[in-house]
């Protein structure tokens, strides 16, 4: 403990040092209704943990939710809602016939707006995309330009989450890799016909894969330097259900992603119908159908599932039903049920109710006595309910898995 | 939160829980935290379950505090925590904004912080309130020549873009609820800054 007195010596002392506080970055007057227009425009898009591995990593923070109970951990925005593409599905299209009026920031105004709510502890950093404008390069390069200011005039040490435009020239996008924790380019589409579909301006191969495709030879170059650059890597997102694509053809698409380019995380959006859109009529896809995804996608990443046993949860038309897709996978390979006081790591991560940190439990638990009864299964995280049908402790079981067939 | 993980300095944490007694402390000096994990024992689990408590509260309040500048030298804002987690929030605070004087506290007491070169300066004061005048005077008035370089309702700019990141068809009160718990809404002071166009400065103050 030191006094206030000499606190306010110190902090005055501040202003001399090199690396001083961010100095002038007051806020100037915004206007409200840009903010909104430009903050509405990125309400789809999903942004998830600001977690950020970097030396000393960054921590994933929520710091509100909306009444949707979705995280707001950034300052998520478009620079400008301006687009020249037509995406169907998309307000921000040139054919939409309820087009908000068109606003822009400038770099240095974003980079100002983003300190302010930082400093106060309403968000962990940004993230920034865009409509396309009237040169894409050209908006890619105020992006870069504002995550710049950031990083170098003042000095901001938080989260920088960038999208990366379709038509975004190799050096941008090298610029925004060197500046920013993650970038992401949205896949949208499950395939290029899919994509022909849903956006007729938009080429998949050479405006998104291609592009997916110079992020990660960037990271292979540096990958020998010490110094991490992009240490949150590169993410995507899929509309789901806008093109009539199924389940199965989104999960391939996923797969190709983290096996060939080498993206961390795939985002879901279930497809709503927006007004003034081309799609205004389609059917709003439900949102379980995301929830599932999601499932499918932790147990290949997270749980590390085989995708040959994980087609099991798609149905003939390649659907995942609305039901968890790791109990449809169970009923197809666990034939016996599984002892927990010998089941190896992944036989126990394959038994529904029981995750990674449960199973890490059960393994570290039973190193210094047997598991004897299901209380015990219960308090190290075990969802009994689901579990109970496809364990048995000593030699007992006390369901059959033909309760499970109804 | 029960899915954070232990953390070997786990004893810290159970150190600022409000039931925390010294006999505890000492019963839990043995344990590691692989043992509250998996013991099966009644007294450890009542020791996981503290620490998990503390530990969610640390999170939620370097979450939902928010922070407001007095001059160009100061944040402060409101905390009224459960658990004995001033100190440790205030340094959060003041680590990420190095070189800037944080103050956290209420009616009653508060709790300073700053952070140069890598290095953590705390006190520990009365009310918020009393704290920051002194604070004033310890800065011979700087803080009022400043104000131009003050932001500009962050709380207002705030409130717009909160707004439009809503999905209606999304709706989903129960998530919010679970996520946003009142009890800690009230101990980081975020219902008062939510109201604050209905309150006066001393609302904001009082504890």
């Amino acid at each position: 403990m030191v006094t206030l007195e000499k606190i306010a010596h110190l902090a005055e002392e501040c202003r001399f040092d090199s690396l001083g506080p961010a100095r002038s970055a007051a806020v100037l007057d915004v206007d409200a209704k840009k903010l909104s227009t430009l903050g509405e425009g990125t309400r789809h898009d999903v942004c998830a943990s600001t977690f950020s591995p970097r030396e000393t990593p960054l921590p994933g923070i929520c710091h509100a939710f909306t009444q949707d109970g979705r995280c707001v951990s950034l300052f998520k925005t478009l620079y400008t809602n301006h687009c020249t593409h037509q995406c169907s599905y998309c307000t921000n299209a040139v054919n939409c016939s309820r087009k908000a009026k068109a606003f822009s920031y400038t770099p240095e105004e974003l980079a100002r707006i983003t300190i302010s709510l930082y400093r106060s502890n309403y968000i962990e950093g940004l993230f920034l995309s865009s409509g396309a404008g009237r040169d894409e390069d050209n908006v890619m390069e105020k992006m870069v330009e504002t995550a710049r200011l950031l990083r170098q005039k003042f000095a901001f040490s938080g989260y920088i989450h960038l999208k990366v435009l379709p038509g975004a020239s190799r050096s941008h996008i090298q610029e925004a890799v060197e500046l920013a924790d993650r970038v992401s380019i949205n896949l949208e589409a499950a395939s290029a016909s899919h994509m022909n579909e849903i956006c007729a301006t938009k080429n998949y191969e050479s405006d998104i894969l291609q592009r997916q495709r110079y992020i990660r030879d960037m990271l292979s170059e540096t990958s020998h330097v010490a110094q991490t650059i992009l240490p949150a890597g590169q993410t995507t997102q899929l509309v789901v259900g806008a093109a009539g694509e199924s389940d199965e053809e989104i999960f391939k698409r996923v797969l190709y992603e983290y096996k060939e380019i080498g993206v961390r995380r795939a985002y879901y959006s279930a497809f709503s119908p927006q007004r003034g859109t081309f799609f205004e009529n389609k059917k709003a896809q439900p949102l379980w159908r995301e929830h599932r995804l999601y499932q499918m996608d932790w147990l290949y990443r997270i749980y590390h599932f085989q995708p040959g046993e994980m087609r099991h949860a798609f149905n003939e038309s390649g659907f995942l039903a609305n039901a968890d897709p790791k109990m449809a996978i169970a009923r197809e390979f666990m034939d016996k049920p599984l002892d927990p006081n010998t089941a190896s790591f992944p036989e126990l991560l394959r038994v529904p109710g029981i995750g990674p940190r449960s199973a890490e439990r059960i393994v570290a638990y039973r190193k210094r006595q047997p598991i004897a009864a299901k209380a015990e299964l219960a308090a190290m995280g075990v969802r009994i309910k689901r579990a109970a049908p496809f364990l048995k402790i000593n030699g007992w079981r006390d369901t059959t898995l033909k309760m499970w067939q109804a | 939160m029960a899915s954070l993980k232990i953390p070997e300095n786990f004893l810290y944490y159970l150190s600022w829980h409000e039931d925390c007694s010294e006999r505890l402390l000492a019963r839990a000096g043995h344990l590691r935290a692989e043992d509250l994990e998996v013991s099966p024992h009644l007294e450890v689990a009542r020791i996981k379950k503290m620490v998990y408590a503390v530990m969610g509260e640390a999170h939620r309040m370097k979450a939902f505090v928010r922070l407001q500048p007095l001059g160009t030298q100061v944040l402060y804002g409101f905390l009224k925590p459960r658990h004995r987690i001033g100190e440790h929030i205030c340094d959060h605070f003041a680590r990420r904004n190095a070189g800037i004087i944080v103050v956290l506290g209420n009616g009653s007491e508060s709790w300073i912080s700053l952070c140069r070169e890598g290095k953590i300066w705390q006190d520990h004061g009365q009310g918020l309130y009393e704290t920051l005048e002194k604070l004033k005077s310890a800065l011979h008035g700087r803080e009022e020549e400043e104000t131009d370089l003050q932001d500009r309702d962050v709380e207002g700019i705030w409130q717009v873009y909160y707004d439009s990141q809503y999905c209606p068809e999304r709706k989903n009160p129960a998530a919010f609820r679970r996520h946003m718990p009142g009890r800690d809404q009230d101990s980081a002071g975020l219902r008062l800054v939510q109201n604050k166009k209905n309150a006066t400065f001393e609302d904001f103050l009082r504890d």
